[in-house]
């Protein structure tokens, strides 16, 4: 029963508004837990706490048994991996370039590249499906193609804990249902893996835990198919919907009931 | 992807040994060239013949050469720390200067302009310290500022603003001695001895060293203290200590030179024009680029065919720079990235 990561009542403000208020996870190796809820639920703010991007008002995030804290960047880096919103554009890099930065834990003091490294590199992106990739500049890359350079550039730094937020993001449906394939398998070999997911149906399918988000607060956390409920859905996003599990290709539904109606004077955009 | 390796080590030497062949021949133009013109025959004669004419001697041993050197080494040094600035700032048209720091150091060096009786050794001395300490100050402001790296470049501009208007007041109330401070201001090469490079490279030496060392940090460092923590960088250390280490640097040869523009921000983006942003080729390339092209500013500035003699070198480097410069802008436009 020994937890990899533990968020022990973490509260986050920002300026006068609560951002996060009293939030718990704990988590194994080998467990991936998608964090879902509506857009300024948090879930963001939640990954940059464990990532010691946001130092949380009160509250403590215990990783392998030590509060975070207590690491260096250098130490932590080894620990835990996060792909971060907002990567900052405007120069131009290669994309093995991008992900060869994860293994700047690895290899501290190393001037050139090793052969070690670039394998590493090659294996991440080839994982990926994104091999191709490798001599392009990043720049030039699509929304989902950058996604998967960064999503390489975190597995490249072979951390127990990987953070991921919306790793699936301006993916098309294949490119999304492979990478789920490659964290489900990544966490079977002994990896704790944290996403944040707009993809209800991809948290039932491929997450082993669930934790909802809603205003900053945990309205319910557990097993997916026992939290997401037609009737917990519906209230925190605002939607009347059905979720719904179809046997014959064992996958998930989430069925809108009805539409929504648009509010307020259109006529004036007209 | 073994190649690969080979490949970057191989195309760096390549171009190092590229540039230092250019570098030297402008080394051994600039020690021909000048009032007395003498052949490369004479140079190396003098070099190596202690019983070769006095004179002869005298000038390329006592002069020229100490002057290339130091030419060289400035050089150097404003394209290794512009390449290191412009990262940190994240910003392309950073140069080493953006500080607060180059109007620091004039101010410091008019106040000992204008102060009676302090010795000659005090210019520079109190150009050092006035640039440090408005860079202190420029640092100090951001860090209360708290804006990141445009706070910190709308930081430098405040404190360098302040210190160019407290400069013009020493400027106006010392009328007679208005012209040498000027003339520091261009900068110029024409006093510079050994002992001068002997300081300087003293100060720049291990500043450099760590700034190359740090090369493939400093990548790292270009997408931002958030990412670079996260990916085990003790960023806000190696922020403070690659801008203390390139203005140690800059100050300690503009203590001596004067203030020479435009050299630390070309250099480093015509290196990356041909070798892309990583750091390890722009810092090396950028400092023999730049080391090139001071050679071959103040080799115009001594040349015969020069009509005005001794021309101000800022002047003549800003000259070459800006038309370069407004280039790469209108070519590269939204490209012009770091």
């Amino acid at each position: 029963m020994v937890f990899n990561l533990v968020v022990d009542g973490i509260n986050v403000e920002f300026g006068s508004s609560r951002v996060l208020e009293n939030v718990e996870i704990a988590l194994r190796s080998g467990e991936v837990l998608a964090i879902i809820g509506p857009n300024g639920s948090g879930k963001t703010t939640l990954l940059k706490c464990i990532s010691k991007a946001i130092t949380p008002k009160s509250g403590e995030i215990i990783v392998y048994g030590r509060p975070i804290g207590e690491y260096s960047n250098s130490e932590y880096s080894k620990r835990v991996s996060a792909m971060l919103p907002q990567w900052p554009s405007g120069f131009s890099m290669k994309s093995y370039e991008i992900v060869l930065m994860g293994c700047r834990n690895q290899t501290k003091g190393i001037w050139w590249e090793g052969d070690r490294e670039l394998q590493i590199v090659s294996t991440a992106l080839e994982i990926l499906n994104a091999i191709d990739l490798y001599d392009k500049d990043f720049e030039t890359l699509s929304s989902g193609e950058q996604r998967k350079v960064l999503l390489a550039k975190s597995l490249a730094q072979r951390t127990g804990i990987i953070l991921l937020d919306e790793p699936v993001a301006y993916l098309d449906m294949k490119h999304k249902l492979e990478v789920m394939t490659v964290l489900r398998a990544l966490a079977d070999m002994g990896k704790t893996i944290l996403v944040t997911l707009h993809e209800i149906d991809l948290a039932l399918k491929y997450c082993d835990k669930v934790v909802i988000l809603s205003h900053g607060r945990v309205v319910a956390a557990g097993k997916p198919k026992q939290v997401i409920t037609s009737e917990l859905v519906s209230k925190v996003y605002g939607v009347e919907v059905a979720v719904k599990w179809d046997e014959e290709t064992d996958y998930p539904l989430i069925l809108p009931k009805k539409g929504q109606a648009v509010k307020g004077e259109l006529s004036c955009l007209i | 992807m073994n190649h690969r390796k080979k490949d970057k080590r191989l195309r760096l030497a390549l171009y190092i040994t590229t540039l230092s062949i250019f570098l030297s021949a402008a080394i051994i133009t600039s020690i021909t060239i000048g009032s007395l013109q003498l052949s490369p025959y004479a140079v190396f004669e003098s070099i190596i013949n202690p019983r070769s004419d006095a004179v002869t001697r005298s000038i390329v041993l006592g002069y020229r050469i100490p002057r290339v050197l130091f030419a060289s080494l400035t050089g150097f040094v404003l394209g290794v720390s512009g390449g290191v600035i412009q990262t940190l700032t994240r910003n392309p048209l950073s140069d080493p200067y953006i500080t607060g720091m180059s109007s620091g150091a004039a101010l410091g060096a008019a106040v000992a302009f204008v102060t009676p009786r302090f010795p000659y050794f005090a210019v520079p001395a109190m150009a050092f310290i006035g640039g440090l300490s408005m860079l202190l100050l420029t640092i100090f402001i951001s860090k209360k500022a708290g804006a990141g790296s445009m706070g910190f470049i709308l930081a430098g501009i405040a404190v360098g603003t302040f210190a160019s208007a407290l400069l013009m007041l020493v400027i106006s109330i010392s009328s007679e001695k208005a012209h040498g401070i000027l003339y520091w201001l261009f900068g110029s090469f024409s006093t510079s001895t050994w002992r001068d490079l002997q300081i300087v490279l003293a100060v720049s030496l291990p500043a450099l060293l760590f700034m190359l060392y740090n090369a493939r940090d400093l990548n790292i460092l270009l997408l931002g203290e958030e990412h670079a923590a996260q990916l085990g960088i003790d960023s806000k250390r190696l922020w403070l200590l690659m801008l203390l280490s390139s203005s140690l640097a800059v100050s300690s040869c503009v203590s001596f030179c004067g203030i020479i523009g435009f050299i630390g921000l070309v250099a480093p983006h015509m290196v990356r024009l041909i070798v892309g942003s990583d750091n390890r080729f722009v810092l090396p390339l950028g400092g023999f680029t730049g080391a090139l092209l001071m050679v071959i500013a103040d080799d115009i500035v001594r040349s015969p065919i020069n009509p005005i003699a001794e021309t101000p070198i800022g002047s003549v480097t800003s000259m070459i720079g800006v038309p370069f410069f407004v280039y790469l802008l209108i070519k590269r436009g939204k490209s012009f990235g770091i």
